[in-house]
C-alpha cells in the first residue's frame, strides 16, 4: 500500500485535531491498515508517556511567594502623586497610652505573621506531598511494568549502599534487620521532582515495594503522612536530613513495618 | 459615583492586581516546568519566569479581557527565552538544521513507508515505561521541537493556541509536532538497539 497515513495525520489524530471529514477518512484507512493502526497506537502511547515524563519540574515554594509579593508591590504601589513626601518625624504628645497601644498592635501583628507563615508552610507541605505521591506512584507502576532488573541487584545492604557513592549528593543507611518475609531486591538511581533519589526495591511476600529516598526539601513533609494513589498505599516520612516515600500494594501495616525499619536505620536505631 | 482621577487610577490598579494574580499565579507550575525544560537549569528557569511575570504585569493593561491569557503569557515566556543568553545560544545551534527541516511540512511523510512503526504495542509499552530513556530523548530535542511537545502533550494546548504562542501557521505547528514525535521515537529506538547490542 503506497498511501499510508503521514506522521502529521497520525499526530493530529492522537491530538484530537482532525476535522470530521478527515477523521472519517483516517478511520476508514485504519480499519484496513494494520501498519498505520500500529503507528497510531505508538503515537498515542508516546504522547501519554511524554506527558508523564514532561511534567517534571515543580517551582520552589519561595518563587511563588516572591512572585506574589512582586505582583502586589508592582501594581499595588500607589501612584506617584498620592505618595506622601513628608519625612517621618516624632509625634508630639504620644504618651504612655499611645506607646502601649503601639506595643499591643505590634504583638498582634507578629502573631498574625507567625500564623500566616505556619498556614503557608502547612499548605506547601500538603501540596508537595501530593506531588510526591503522584510521581512516586507513577514511577512504581512504571518499574513494575518495565519488569527490568534493578541497576544494582543485591539483597546485601553493604553492596547496595556503596553503589550510590558518587551517584547521589547524600548518603543513607539500610536496616540490618528487616520485617519477616521482607527482602531487599536491589536499587535504581532515579529522579523525583528533578532531584536525584535512591529508589530501593523490596519484596514483601509476593508484593513489591518501592522506597524513594531523597534530600530534604525546603518544605518538610509531615511525618508518617499516608495517602492512597491508584490503589497503592503511600507513606511519607522525614529524618533530620532526608525525606522518603514508600509505595506498595501490600497492606499498610506491613509497609509501615518496613518504613519503621528504614527510619530506624537513619537514626541509628537497629531494632 | 464618579471618582476623582487619582482615585479612579488607584481603583483600577487594585482591580488589575487581583485580576493578574488570579490569572497568572495558577499558571506558575506550568510556566516553570516549560522554563526549566527550555533553559535546562533551575536558576535560569526562575529568572525566566520572574522576567515573564514582570513583563506580563507591565503589559497587562494591553491584555484584552476575555481573550486567552494562558496563550498570552506563554508567548511572553517564549519571547523572553528566545532573547535570553541560553535561548540565543540554543537557537543559534539549531537554526540551520531547523530551516532545512521546515520544508518537510504540508503533509509530506518524513520517513519512507517502511519506517512506519511495525513493532508490537507491548514492545512499545515496555520502551515507553522507561522514563529515563524518554527524558534523555526529550533533552536531545532541539528547542523548536521541544517547545511544541511541551505545549501540546504536557500543557494539552490545541494547535490553534500553540500557533498563537509561536506566531506561526497551524500547518507549521502540525508539522513540528510530527517531527518532534518522529525524533523522539528515533532516539528511543536507537537507545534500545544500543541496549540490546550491549546485552547480546
Amino acid at each position: 500500500m503506497s498511501d499510508h497515513l503521514s506522521h502529521e495525520l497520525l499526530s493530529a489524530l492522537v491530538d484530537g485535531e482532525l476535522a470530521a471529514d478527515q477523521l472519517a477518512r483516517v478511520n476508514a484507512h485504519l480499519a484496513d491498515c494494520p501498519s498505520c493502526t500500529s503507528g497510531a497506537l505508538a503515537q498515542s502511547l508516546l504522547k501519554s508517556a511524554t506527558a508523564r515524563t514532561g511534567q517534571r519540574y515543580a517551582p520552589p515554594t519561595e518563587l511563588q511567594s516572591r512572585l506574589a509579593r512582586m505582583v502586589r508591590q508592582e501594581v499595588g504601589r500607589p501612584p506617584e502623586s498620592t505618595r506622601s513626601r513628608r519625612p517621618l518625624r516624632a509625634m508630639p504628645g504620644l504618651g504612655f497610652t499611645g506607646w502601649a497601644t503601639a506595643f499591643a498592635l505590634l504583638i498582634i501583628l507578629g502573631g498574625v505573621v507567625v500564623l500566616e507563615r505556619n498556614l503557608q508552610q502547612s499548605t506547601a507541605a500538603t501540596t508537595e506531598f501530593a506531588g510526591l505521591v503522584t510521581e512516586a506512584s507513577d514511577q512504581h507502576i512504571a518499574t513494575l511494568a518495565a519488569n527490568l532488573p534493578p541497576q544494582v541487584i543485591s539483597s546485601d545492604r553493604h553492596t547496595v549502599k556503596p553503589w550510590f557513592q558518587g551517584r547521589i549528593p547524600f548518603s543513607f543507611n539500610l536496616p540490618e534487620n528487616l520485617p519477616s518475609d521482607t527482602m531487599l531486591e536491589g536499587a535504581n538511581l532515579t529522579y523525583v521532582h528533578g532531584h536525584p533519589a535512591a529508589l530501593l526495591l523490596y519484596s514483601i511476600g509476593k508484593h513489591r515495594a518501592s522506597i524513594f529516598l531523597m534530600e530534604k526539601s525546603s518544605t518538610e513533609l509531615a511525618d508518617d503522612s499516608v495517602a492512597e494513589h491508584a490503589g497503592f498505599h503511600v507513606i511519607g516520612f522525614s529524618t533530620a536530613d532526608l525525606q522518603a516515600i514508600a509505595v506498595s500494594d501490600v497492606d499498610t501495616g506491613r509497609l509501615s513495618q518496613l518504613v519503621s525499619a528504614l527510619k530506624g536505620a537513619q537514626t541509628g536505631d537497629k531494632r | 459615583m464618579t471618582l476623582l482621577p487619582w482615585k479612579r487610577s488607584a481603583h483600577q490598579s487594585a482591580h488589575q492586581t487581583s485580576g493578574f494574580e488570579g490569572l497568572a499565579l495558577p499558571l506558575l507550575p506550568s510556566l516553570y516546568n516549560v522554563a526549566f525544560w527550555l533553559s535546562r537549569n533551575a536558576t535560569d528557569a526562575e529568572d525566566l519566569v520572574q522576567e515573564t511575570f514582570l513583563k506580563a504585569l507591565r503589559g497587562y493593561a494591553s491584555f484584552e479581557p476575555g481573550s486567552n491569557f494562558r496563550a498570552w503569557i506563554f508567548r511572553i515566556l517564549r519571547n523572553t527565552y528566545l532573547t535570553s543568553r541560553t535561548g540565543l545560544a540554543a537557537m543559534r545551534t539549531v537554526a540551520l538544521e531547523d530551516e532545512l527541516g521546515e520544508g518537510a511540512e504540508s503533509g509530506m511523510t518524513l520517513h519512507p513507508e517502511g519506517a512506519i512503526d511495525r513493532r508490537t504495542p507491548e514492545m512499545n509499552m515496555i520502551e515507553l515505561a522507561n522514563r529515563a530513556a524518554l527524558q534523555t530523548a526529550m533533552e536531545k530535542l532541539p528547542p523548536l521541537l521541544l517547545e511544541v511537545i511541551l505545549l501540546c502533550d504536557i500543557e494539552e494546548m490545541k494547535y490553534r493556541e500553540i500557533a498563537v504562542i509561536l506566531d506561526v501557521p497551524i500547518g507549521t505547528v502540525m508539522s513540528r509536532i510530527a517531527r518532534a514525535r518522529a525524533a523522539l521515537r528515533d532516539v528511543l529506538q536507537s537507545s534500545n538497539a544500543l541496549t540490546r547490542g550491549f546485552r547480546a
